[in-house]
């Protein structure tokens, strides 16, 4: 029987957190597998829809990650990012959503390395939770 | 119907090695929409790019896909290949498996299924590409310079000769800012005046560079390429067309005991005044808040005596309009005054002075002729104690940073003093010593080891007055925190250097950032540090802040350099990665319902308000509306909108979504 | 009521106002919105503890508006409902003239924006201790048990949108549910689609939501509707000091942002 491999998709920024897991490439840092990237402009774009979205296409734990704090390309988008995770974790924890299954991160360009470690922790932990299949059955929930 | 064409990479051995590459190509042949997928050993090479170009002409494909290295790296490279075989450029994309999978995983069918969602992803995206056209925004070929000082006058020059026409506008009457105010200038002890009275003349002479003096910046409309400033003109009273500059009216003005602002209150001047003998236009201006005429209705004894009957006291200020494309803001700093300090006697002691009123005295033309004078008596000081960090990296003072240059410039008045007066005992009151720049460091040392400056580290915790003496009482940490008292006949504060008066105003005008401490924003602290995130207004000198004459000159340099870029074509051109708002037709004319939280979320400011109207004028619904030459397609706008009326070319909510379904 | 009945007359027969939007008898003992245009039709407004409904919903309906210049009953729900649209661009100041009542059921004269604001400046804006209590309720469930509660209720729900009807912040003319390419919010009543249309729902009210309870009220089903806004409005506020409705300018929590904003779950 096959160990359970979560699937994750990440949702990045391109000046930083792309640019940092090119990094990471460059200096051959071995990662999990489970990640894939997508990549998007700034984490200003990246719509809470979207996370919906990854779950709903079978993904068992999200990573949004972007520019640190004033570091930003389009100088503020992370600070609205910031701000919509900070209410969007609020209230999937209040419909009793595990928000252990998704994380969010600030690595810049520079940080090869920690988007390694981000990710490992990141599958380690997902894995712990198992698959996410209680957002699979709800989509038989009120068909069946 | 997308006819994509997907090229699989080889990298050598780089991406072969761990990830299959006939698999993945294999793959995605069997994907819907692919009419044509290969692989290849380097993609980027010639016979490489080949592939691309055969593959666009013989199969008519309508989108590329390149899965090797990161876009970071060769997206332009491929972009170009697909421009010059027909193929819009932002139909062609990158598949990263290089630096995001075989690099960083082991060999395995694992990595190759990876490689394969991969390429999915950008096949999914590239299927819903529009093309995409570079966009044109018209460029007028003026610049404006906000500030008249050492910086504002190195950027007007800078892109005066580059071809250039400039308009440098100066609040006071005469252009020169600080510098011009300064005795010698460390580390060479170079004159201050004689080196910028020839740039000054320069910019008067220039035929490229109108000069607006006592004149400041009203209203700024548009965006880059394409602004539209009001400058109001203030009033001088005198039409200087007629004025000649000989002086008469100065030596006549009855009025004479006015603190003047050029010598930093060291010295008086008249109602009627030129700054000062070197003054750029040398044409007066008068001070309405202390001519009698103004405040009384009596005297005019200026008029009178004005040989060239110059003098007109219903003049008016007068509000200029000029069209610009780029803006230069350098508006520059001030100093802290002494009445800032409680424990140094709130102004009240007048010989405890700040820098600049110490350069004023040490200064051939200044008040004192150069000779080093107590306000008070005006007799020689016995002994000066100079402090350092007086209101700088100091939290209590609301003022955390380091002003920069008083290090250099207290060692510079030290030695000054010591050269004049040679029996002078000089003290330092210190808490470090930054001496960063060229020759810096040398000349401090030079004046502790030659001129004999005693240095001594520690804060002075308070200064007040007994029997005469100004009574100074610091510490000594480096001799375990002896208590130290001197004695002294003058205390010079190195004040902090602060945001210039009226910088918030003026960046509000501008809209570009500031932070706490009014200092103008610049658009990245390390590799922008002459642009702001306003497109088209660039900054230069102490503005941005606290810096020595040549950074301010270095800075302005940068920013006319990048003025000259911008005005190099006759159009901008600007990557069209932007967002638009969405139109349809009548009668909903556009989802967008006009709540604006876009405009508050820009970080650029480039949304705007457009009215909708029927053809007969009557107003149907107001909308948002990007402005192209502003965006800077970073998305935050698509993300907020609720009704999503408004995305992003290039990362639309469509292709975005087509990306994450394709896991 | 009398004074109600009486200043809507003098709107109607000034012609300041060509509609009145009020409460009036429904069915079953009902509150509900009646539009009166003739002044005698006046004595059909009624103010008692049935009328709940937020009338502000009304102001932004072409239906409506086609009926002329409005008037509106304004219990305090309804104040900040116009301030909030009016923040949002949707209203301008002099636009609907306003009958502010207040919590004891007095008339208030509010000629203008400011002087709503300072009206709805000076009354309590904290949820009443029952709904706190509900909300606590849910707070203290674990995680489980709140997943189940919730998808317990929305399993009930029948994506009749009436939640989004009754909302008066709820104007786009084109929801994105309504969107097809791509299609966010699956159409189909089945729980997913469920979570996710009120999930979004609520994201899209946060730091706009004044608290009147017309969404649970519309729910044919009974979902409370109300505690997931109520609960974001409550993160808004603690996070970043914003209330909905409290002013005519825009200051809505998700574009704006301060450059020390504090979490502690993002690495």
């Amino acid at each position: 029987m096959a160990e359970f491999e979560p699937k994750i998709i990440a949702f990045v920024c391109n000046w930083c957190t792309y640019a940092g897991a090119d990094l990471t490439g460059t200096s051959r840092i071995k990662y999990a597998t489970n990640v894939r990237m997508i990549r998007l402009p700034c984490t200003g774009r990246i719509d809470f829809m979207l996370l919906l979205k990854a779950f709903a296409q079978g993904a068992d734990g999200v990573i949004v990650s972007g520019c640190h704090p004033g570091d930003c390309h389009y100088t503020a988008g992370n600070y609205h990012a910031r701000r919509r995770w900070i209410l969007f974790r609020s209230l999937l924890d209040f419909v009793g959503f595990d928000t252990r299954r998704v994380h969010f991160a600030w690595v810049s360009a520079a940080e090869g390395a920690k988007w390694a470690q981000v990710v490992n922790s990141v599958v380690n932990e997902v894995r712990e939770l198992g698959p996410f299949e209680d957002y699979q059955k709800l989509a038989r929930v009120g068909v069946e | 119907m997308s006819r994509i064409g997907v090229f699989i990479c080889h990298c050598g051995e780089n991406i072969a090695a761990t990830v299959d590459p006939v698999k993945v190509a294999e793959t995605m042949s069997r994907v819907p929409g692919v009419v044509h997928a290969v692989d290849y050993k380097y993609m980027c090479s010639d016979p490489g790019q080949n592939l691309i170009i055969e593959a666009i002409k013989e199969k008519g494909l309508t989108g590329v896909v390149v899965a090797a290295c990161s876009p970071r790296m060769h997206e332009p490279t491929f972009r170009k290949v697909c421009a010059e075989s027909g193929l819009n450029p932002f139909l062609c994309e990158m598949a990263n498996i290089r630096e995001h999978c075989s690099w960083v995983h082991e060999k395995s069918d694992i990595t190759t299924d990876k490689a394969i969602d991969l390429v999915r992803v950008i096949v999914e995206k590239v299927k819903r590409n529009a093309p995409l056209y570079d966009i044109k925004v018209p460029v007028t070929k003026t610049a404006l310079v906000i500030g008249g000082g050492i910086a504002g006058i190195q950027a007007s020059l800078d892109i005066a000769n580059a071809g250039h026409k400039v308009i440098l506008v100066e609040r006071d009457p005469s252009i020169g800012g600080h510098m011009i105010q300064l005795s010698e200038t460390f580390p060479t002890l170079d004159c201050s005046q004689c080196i910028m009275t020839p740039r000054m003349v320069e910019v008067a002479q220039h035929p490229n560079i109108t000069l607006y003096t006592y004149s400041e910046v009203e209203e700024l409309d548009g965006f880059i390429g394409n602004f539209k400033v009001k400058i109001r003109k203030k009033a001088r009273s005198v039409d200087e067309n007629l004025c000649t500059g000989c002086g008469v009216c100065m030596q006549k003005c009855p009025r004479k005991k006015i603190p003047s602002e050029y010598e930093a209150g060291m010295g008086m001047r008249t109602a009627i005044y030129i700054p000062f003998a070197q003054a750029v236009p040398n044409k007066p201006v008068i001070d309405k808040d202390n001519c009698l005429y103004y405040l009384k209705g009596k005297c005019k004894i200026c008029e009178k005596n004005c040989p060239a009957e110059a003098i007109r006291f219903d003049q008016e200020d007068e509000i200029i309009e000029a069209d610009v494309g780029a803006i230069v803001c350098a508006t520059g700093f001030d100093v802290l005054g002494t009445d800032s300090f409680p424990e140094y006697g709130y102004g009240k002691y007048k010989d405890v002075i700040t820098g600049l009123q110490f350069e004023r005295l040490a200064s051939a033309s200044g008040p004192t002729l150069g000779e080093i004078r107590r306000p008070s008596d005006g007799k020689e000081p016995e002994t000066i104690v100079f402090i350092a960090c007086a209101g700088s990296r100091d939290p209590a003072k609301g003022i955390e940073y380091c002003s920069k240059i008083c290090c250099m410039y207290t060692a510079k008045h030290a030695m000054l003093y010591k050269h004049k007066i040679h029996h002078g005992k000089a003290y330092v009151c210190y808490m470090d010593i930054r001496a960063g720049g060229k020759m810096y460091e040398e000349f401090v040392r030079r004046a502790i080891e030659e001129d004999g400056v005693n240095y001594i580290r520690g804060r002075v915790s308070r200064v007040y007055e007994q029997d005469g003496k100004l009574i100074v009482k610091g510490v000594d940490t480096l001799l375990g925190s002896q208590p130290v008292e001197i004695e002294a006949d003058m205390v010079v504060l190195a004040t902090a250097a602060v945001a210039n008066t009226g910088a918030e105003d003026l960046a509000k005008k501008l809209r570009v950032s500031y932070d706490a401490y009014n200092f103008l924003a610049e658009a990245h602290p390390k590799l922008r540090p002459v642009e702001t995130n306003t497109a088209g207004i660039f900054l230069a000198g102490a503005c941005q802040a606290p810096k020595d004459i040549p950074e301010a000159v270095a800075q302005a340099s940068g920013a006319a350099s990048k003025v000259s870029a911008l005005f190099s074509g006759d159009e901008l051109s600007r990557e069209p990665v932007i967002a638009v708002v969405n139109r349809c037709p009548p009668p909903v004319f556009s989802t967008c319902e006009g709540c604006f939280i876009c405009e508050q979320a820009c970080p650029y400011q480039a949304i705007e308000r457009e009215e909708i109207k029927t053809r007969d004028g009557k107003l149907i619904k107001v909308v948002a509306k990007v402005n192209e030459g502003i965006c800077q397609g970073c998305g935050t706008c698509v993300a907020v909108c609720r009704a999503k009326a408004i995305d992003l070319q290039g990362f639309s909510n469509e292709q975005v979504y087509a990306e994450v379904m394709a896991l | 009521m009398d004074a109600l009945r009486k200043k809507a007359r003098e709107l109607l027969e000034s012609g300041d106002s060509e509609v009145i939007i009020g409460y009036g008898e429904g069915s079953g003992n009902r509150a509900r919105a009646i539009f009166v245009q003739k002044p005698e039709e006046t004595e059909r407004l009624i103010l008692d503890d049935r009328c709940e409904q937020n009338l502000a919903v009304y102001l932004l309906k072409r239906e409506v508006k086609s009926l002329g210049k409005p008037a509106i009953v304004a219990r305090l729900p309804v104040l900040r409902t116009i301030l909030q649209l009016a923040a949002e661009n949707q209203l301008s100041d002099g636009d609907v003239a306003v009958i502010g009542i207040s919590p004891d059921g007095e008339l208030v004269d509010l000629p203008d924006f400011k002087a709503i604001e300072e009206y709805v400046d000076s009354l309590p804006l904290e949820l009443s201790p029952e709904e706190q209590e509900q909300l606590e309720k849910i707070k203290n469930m674990s995680i489980e048990d709140r997943w189940r509660f919730w998808t317990d209720e929305f399993s009930r729900c029948l994506k009749c949108y009436a939640c989004r009807a009754s909302c008066p912040f709820c104007y786009c003319s084109t929801c994105v549910v309504e969107r097809n390419i791509p299609q966010w919010i699956p159409v189909a009543p089945h729980g997913q689609g469920n979570l996710e249309w009120h999930v979004v729902r609520a994201m899209h009210l946060a730091g706009r939501c004044v608290n009147c309870g017309d969404c649970a009220r519309a729910c044919p089903v009974d979902i409370p509707l109300n505690l997931l806004t109520q609960k974001l409005d409550e993160e808004v506020f603690s996070n970043f000091g914003l209330k909905a409705g409290t002013t005519s300018e825009l200051n809505y929590a998700l574009s704006t942002f301060k450059p020390d904003d504090q979490e502690n779950f993002i690495r």
